[in-house]
């Protein structure tokens, strides 16, 4: 499904179009926070300058959203970045959801180019140096609920 | 992994109100009144046809009139279509007290705090609090009810793809945190569906009420995994209301009244990072230490607690935040049957919850709450009922209450 940008989130969205995942850097004590922070959560400042993200991180949680076929439609991740900040992304390559799947998993991000949309930061499993392409889970559709 | 209790260290003050009833017992805040309208798939009724049929009914059952209303507290639910217009549609005139709060499905215990607050301030003698929500619409699945309604952009957007549009995956999120820190796990989890359903079985209001076992729980559908459909609250359409007032008002009305003895919120706002609590901690663990300080109780009196269930992982999350078992063991005190009928000490969300009942967000444990409190629930009254706790949970455990009613006054 393609992502429209905003105005909080152009300049994110430049960034990954350029392969890059900015943070937010504190220009009053330096602590880098998530990409849509607002205010920095340790001075309260609102200035930030934008912090490329090395692209390490791990898992904290997951969850895979089924439809009503009961097929898996995408891994959800929770993930903190190497650089502290967490972020919710689609986590790629999983051939069997939640199976290998365990807290503190390292893994990489990378970038999805999406037609008619902005390009999309992903997760996956890191292995030592090298990406797996792998095909993509299909995209989500509108989630279930009770 | 940080100490996810740490941030809770600061004891909470029991709030100034407490020694406000203390000082006048006649200004002490009851609740009166009880309205519950037709409830689920109740079709061609709008949220606020819902609100004024369930304050109606609230009203008559305290034994008074709408007119004698002089203070009215709405909530409105997921589509937002309740405003202060109630107040015209129950022709109700020279209020003291109207407002509209959201809190989500803490809501409903910061309805009956504001309104205790008021009538033992004098702000207003008899308040209605009424929360109504129609999502349901004939011919349409219930996913459809609570999925987004605009098409993603910005961060937002992020969500989206992450497979995290609906309140399902995120709660699903938090799940599997609990369960990869604590070892819970998803047969645990079951645990809760299969007690509650037992419950709902000996509830005439409860609209699922064929016992289900733990097989049934694993064999439903995955919603999102960790969570099966079983996991889930219903989606309901419906209102209920409640009528706060006096202490002293209250012994001439035609219920029993059920007095409010403390009640307190905690919103956790879980930080973006490392040393967030998320899925781990709720506000319960804030929220009812404070409670239970100005009730001048702790959580060994308490003898029906009514857990806020959008999940059973949040019933779980709630029985360990506040203190009902040591942190993590939600798990093996759910498995230990303690939540079920004939379970133990405490008797837990006794009619059905969110699960099997109905899904009123906070009214739903509250209304039972009230049942339990004046003794008419039937089948299912608890054998205890001098203390009963209500929790509510708003957002994806950001928003928190509680409240401790008693069917006795003083303290
Ligand atoms: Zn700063």
């Amino acid at each position: 499904m393609p992502i429209a940008r905003d105005a909080a989130s152009a300049e994110f969205f430049d960034g990954t179009a350029r392969g890059e995942l900015l943070l937010r850097r504190c220009t009053g004590c330096g602590r880098i926070s998530a990409p849509q922070a607002r205010q920095c959560p340790d001075c309260a400042a609102t200035e930030f300058t934008p912090a490329p993200a090395s692209g390490a991180a791990t898992l904290v949680s997951w969850a895979v959203p089924h439809d009503r076929e009961g097929r898996p439609l995408t891994v959800a991740a929770l993930v903190e970045l190497a650089e502290g900040p967490w972020l919710r992304l689609r986590l790629t390559g999983v051939a069997e959801p939640a199976a290998d799947l365990s807290a503190g998993l390292p893994l990489t991000v990378s970038f999805e180019a999406v037609a008619d949309g902005e390009t999309v930061p992903v997760v996956s499993v890191a292995r030592e140096g090298r990406h797996e392409t792998v095909d993509r889970i299909p995209a989500p559709q509108e989630g279930p609920t009770p | 992994m940080p100490d996810p209790l740490s941030s809770d260290s600061n004891s909470p003050a029991p709030p100034a109100a407490s020694a406000t009833f203390r000082a006048n017992p006649a200004l002490s805040p009851a609740v009166v009144g009880l309205g519950i309208t037709e409830m689920g798939k109740v079709y061609g009724r709008t949220a606020p046809d819902f609100a004024a049929d369930a304050v109606r009914r609230a009203v008559a059952d305290a034994g008074l009139r709408t007119a004698d209303l002089d203070g009215l507290l709405i909530n409105s639910g997921v589509r937002n279509d309740l405003g202060l217009e109630l107040a015209r549609d129950l022709d109700l005139r020279d209020l003291r007290l109207l407002d509209y709060l959201q809190g989500y499905g803490s809501s409903a215990g910061a309805m009956v705090s504001f309104a205790s607050l008021a009538v033992s301030s004098g702000l207003a003698t008899t308040v209605a609090c009424v929360f109504a929500d129609a999502p349901l619409r004939e011919g349409r699945g219930t996913g459809a009810a609570y999925a987004a309604r605009k098409p993603p952009s910005g961060f937002d957007g992020l969500l989206v793809d992450a497979g995290l549009a609906s309140v399902n995956a995120r709660y699903a999120l938090a799940a599997r945190r609990h369960m990869t820190t604590y070892g819970t796990t998803s047969e645990q989890l079951g645990a809760v569906a299969v007690a509650q359903r037992g419950w709902a079985v000996r509830n005439p209001l409860a609209q699922l009420r064929t016992p289900i076992t733990l097989a049934d729980h694993q064999a439903s559908r995955m919603i999102a995994d960790p969570l099966h459909l079983l996991d889930c609250c219903l989606v309901s359409n419906g209102g209920i209301a409640v009528v706060v007032t006096t202490a002293e008002r209250a012994r001439d009305l035609a219920q029993p009244p059920v007095h409010v003895k403390g009640f307190a919120q905690a919103h956790p706002g879980y930080p973006d990072a490392g040393d967030s609590a998320f899925g781990l901690v709720s506000g319960a663990a804030r929220s009812g230490p404070a409670a239970l300080a100005m009730a001048g109780a702790s959580i060994e009196d308490v003898d029906v607690a009514e857990l806020y269930d959008c999940y059973t992982f949040t019933a779980l999350l709630s029985v360990e935040d506040y203190g009902f078992c040591a942190k993590g063991e939600g798990g093996a005190f759910a498995e230990s049957g303690a939540l079920g009928p004939g379970g133990g000490r405490t008797a837990f969300n006794t009619g059905g919850g969110q699960l099997s009942s109905y899904y009123m967000w906070g009214m739903t444990p509250l209304s039972e709450a009230v049942i339990q409190a004046r003794g008419q629930g039937g089948e299912r009254q608890a054998p205890r009922n001098d203390l009963v706790l209500v929790s509510g949970n708003g957002g994806v455990l950001d928003h928190h209450s509680t409240l401790l009613l008693s069917p006795h006054a003083g303290s």
